[in-house]
């Protein structure tokens, strides 16, 4: 195999693929990486600034040329404002992702969402009790209805502090409200980052990022957190399941239809609609066996954990499954779609159709989802792929696919342990697991697609660390074979025995990335259990090859709520060394933990296991030298 | 006389050489204006990649004796003493590209512009911004680059310089001084990402 194809990916379908596209002249993502070299240094290290037009200014790092934008700002203020703002759009994107949950959750209470249903009833009265609405004698439509506005409100609220605050340990709590960062409302923190990093406003960089601090938690305890309940609520909670994974998962034989995205509101509908008898009549009737649902990204996530719909992939594949011919539809929502797709589509037969009002797409068909319409518009969509099936030209599959166990919600770990937490802490407490890690985040162009995720991953569950992971991270460790039981070989003996007593595999896949709150819900049961602060636990996080703004916001509320997260990808902070100082020292005075990066994951395992070790010592618990 | 000099080290790969070039070499010297003109201005400094994905501004070093000029059969390439700049003459040029072949730096590109006649593809290259320079500016690249990767100072002054600085690393008991410790330290985060690619 061509060098330049194993530089680009670890996974034998991306190669494949990618070889396929370039033999065809189909541009790539890693095509135009390249394209993009040498990156802007004063854009990598967070060193330009174009809040005003009194700039654009930049500051030189070598001390010579300017050292103040316009307005004064020195190199500390503009990397924080930068910070920021990115932190902003991060929140900004999953809290916005949680409204539109709640709003169908309102529909559906008054009945205006046809297709759409209350999943889990139970799981409603438990969120609803949170927020101080009583269940007794009332119906679950009007349960929800109250849940919806209650909800709504959180976006908006004039309260203190959050509702599902309360859920982190009281020694958390407490260290958030002293610091003055207890988030009190979801669009609040963020609008009042965008009017902070305005020219003029705040320029004590600590001030700034103490603000960052509390706008994550608004996404993290609040905004994500909520999108995650109401996804439970509606779509039912995740329960452990097997499905299959890569780009294997498309069939020749059938229609394929990718869903690409993030939100489950619009792919569920059409997960309904591929179910419908009288569409797979119609699909025979064109000489296909069948209609064949898959996901990418998110999106795909959020089936693969409630109705086991297998993944053809992660970021980095999504325009590498085009090129196998065999994709008639690919339907996606928002987040993380790549313009690029509707280009790649055309080279091949792929009809490529964007649902969301607010996420719109060069070369793709719009066709706009509302919970009025969603279900009635996801029949006509599966029609129109089946129409599409015959147009296909060379269809190439370039593997077969690998088997997956997905599903792994807090209340179904907690299922699979019996009920309690407790024989997760005793197994940590004896040492026959030492710790957890939460391994979260993207793909990015910098590094060989999956070799960080599936390293680091390797690194942990070999040295009897539990990996919990998301979104694309948990796309990359189930392609390569660690979510199944044969996995249990590669874990070393202690975690081998645990997970093999409760029949999972040692990589347990939690959600999609807006999901990463269940990683909080569960680190919360922990600390709990123990009486302790999340910060004393023996965890840790790492986003090996992340690279959105929501993945920093997301580095940001782990940090904040006491996780030690290791980053794969530098932020654009280095311009400022006194930022670089707090983020991956200073913080751990503030929160009890802090950010560290290390692009080598073989590295990042060793950190990680220094630092798990650190903190079984400090609980008293057998420890061991890394 | 003053000289380009090109200091790799503290090139930070914002390419805005490119843009100013390109704009200072065009009809109107305006960026946004000039994006919108026919021919399109393009640049004269290139900025490649290097091993660890660093930036790097390759500009004609205007060598004397120059191998471009030796190889120019209809004499379109001539040397301005008083600036120390080879130029190219579009209405000379027959794009035969022997230039190129003779330039050991891959600095010289065929394309149309707007001093050679309408529809002639010709040998374009830097020309040290000669026009601006007799309207006393500075060349473009050099006034847009605020990390010091280009200068424009006399050659015995950037030499001068750049012997104390070597200097000083060596005086005793002291450490080497980091001019830029962020950018270090993000060079070497992306040194591993690359080599680990690799």
């Amino acid at each position: 195999m061509n060098d330049k194809y194993s530089s680009s990916t670890i996974t034998e379908d991306g190669r494949l693929l990618l070889k396929k596209m370039e033999r065809e002249g189909v541009e790539s993502v890693w095509d135009r990486f390249q394209a993009q070299l040498p990156n802007c240094g004063y854009c990598e290290m967070g060193l330009s600034c174009r809040i005003c037009v009194m700039g654009p200014c930049r500051i030189d790092p070598f001390g010579e040329g300017p050292q103040r934008g316009v307005c004064g700002a020195d190199a500390d203020i503009m990397v924080a404002r930068n910070l920021g703002r990115m932190i902003a759009a991060g929140a900004a994107s999953h809290s916005d992702h949680g409204r539109d949950l709640v709003e169908v959750l309102g529909k559906v209470a008054v009945n205006e969402a046809p297709g759409y249903q209350l999943r889990d009833v139970e799981k409603l009265k438990r969120v609803a009790a949170e927020f101080g609405i009583t269940a007794d004698g009332k119906k679950p439509n009007q349960i929800a209805a109250e849940l919806s506005d209650a909800m709504a409100e959180e976006y908006g609220t004039r309260k203190k502090e959050l509702t599902l605050v309360k859920r982190a340990p009281a020694k958390r709590q407490e260290i958030w409200r002293k610091l003055g960062v207890a988030p009190r409302g979801i669009d609040r923190e963020t609008s009042e980052m965008m009017h902070r990093t305005h020219m003029g406003v705040d320029n004590d960089w600590k001030s700034l990022l103490l603000h960052g601090i509390r706008n994550s938690l608004s996404d993290g305890w609040g905004g994500s957190m909520i999108a995650t309940e109401v996804s439970d609520i509606l779509f039912g909670t995740p329960k452990p399941g097997v499905t299959k994974v890569n780009a294997g998962v498309l069939k020749k034989d059938q229609v394929n239809i990718i869903v690409h995205g993030h939100n489950p509101v619009v792919s569920e509908m059409l997960l309904h609609a591929c179910q419908d008898p009288d569409l797979l009549k119609m699909a025979k009737d064109k000489g296909a066996n069948g209609i064949n649902l898959a996901g990418v990204c998110c999106t795909g996530n959020e089936l693969l954990m409630r109705a086991g719909i297998p993944m053809a992939g992660n970021h980095l594949t999504t325009e590498l499954v085009l090129a196998t011919g065999a994709v008639d539809m690919m339907v996606v929502d928002y987040q993380c779609i790549m313009p690029s797709l509707g280009t790649v589509a055309a080279c091949y037969h792929t009809k490529m159709v964007s649902t969301s009002d607010k996420a719109r797409f060069p070369g793709m068909e719009h066709q706009e989802f509302h919970p009025e319409n969603a279900a009635a518009k996801a029949k006509t969509l599966v029609k129109d792929a089946i129409a599409n099936f015959d147009r296909r030209g060379e269809v190439f599959i370039p593997v077969e696919s690998v088997e997956c166990m997905g599903g792994f919600s807090v209340e179904a770990i907690v299922g699979a342990l019996g009920g309690t937490p407790k024989p997760l802490i005793d197994a940590i407490a004896a040492g026959k697991i030492r710790g957890a890690v939460g391994i979260v985040g993207c793909n990015n162009p910098r590094i060989k697609q999956d070799y960080g995720h599936v390293t680091l991953t390797q690194r942990l569950i070999e040295n009897d660390i539990l990996v919990v992971d998301t979104g694309c991270a948990s796309v990359a460790t189930a392609k390569a074979g660690f979510k199944q039981s044969k996995a249990l070989e590669k874990a070393g003996p202690g975690l081998k025995e645990v997970c093999g007593a409760l029949g999972v595999p040692p990589v347990l896949h939690v959600g999609s990335c807006v999901d990463n709150v269940r990683i909080l819900v569960l680190a919360s049961a922990l600390a709990n259990a123990l009486g302790v602060d999340i910060s004393d636990l023996p965890i840790a996080g790492a986003a090996p090859e992340w690279y959105s703004e929501k993945a920093a916001t997301i580095g940001v509320y782990f940090v904040a709520s006491g996780v030690y997260t290791v980053l794969g990808p530098m932020p654009p902070i280095t311009g400022s060394m006194n930022i670089v100082k707090l983020l991956t020292e200073g913080l751990n005075d503030a929160v009890g933990a802090t950010f560290a990066v290390e692009a080598d994951p073989e590295k990042a395992a060793v950190l990680i296991r220094t630092h798990i070790e650190g903190k079984r010592k400090k609980l008293g618990l057998p420890h061991m030298q890394v | 006389m003053k000289e380009v000099v090109v200091h790799p080290e503290r090139c930070v790969g914002c390419m805005q050489c490119m843009a100013a070039c390109a704009s200072a070499h065009s009809r109107s010297k305006n960026l946004f204006l000039a994006s919108l003109e026919t021919p399109r201005p393009r640049a004269r400094v290139h900025v490649g990649v290097g091993l660890y994905n660093e930036g790097f501004p390759n500009r004609c070093r205007h060598c004397d004796p120059a191998p471009c000029l030796l190889a120019c059969l209809p004499g379109a390439i001539s040397r301005n003493a008083e600036k120390n700049t080879v130029f190219i003459d579009p209405n000379r040029c027959i794009n035969c590209a022997s230039c190129a072949m003779a330039c050991p730096f891959g600095v010289i590109r065929y394309h149309e512009d707007f001093t050679a006649p309408p529809g002639k593809t010709v040998a374009v290259k830097c020309d040290n911004c000669y026009e601006r320079q007799l309207a006393g500016l500075i060349p473009a690249c050099v006034e847009v680059c605020k990390s010091g990767a280009l200068s424009f100072e006399e050659k015995a002054d950037a030499m001068k310089r750049k012997t104390d600085e070597v200097a000083r690393t060596v005086s005793a008991g002291v450490a080497q001084v980091d001019l830029a410790p962020g950018f270090t330290l993000l060079n070497a985060i992306k040194r591993q990402q690359i080599e680990l690619a690799r």
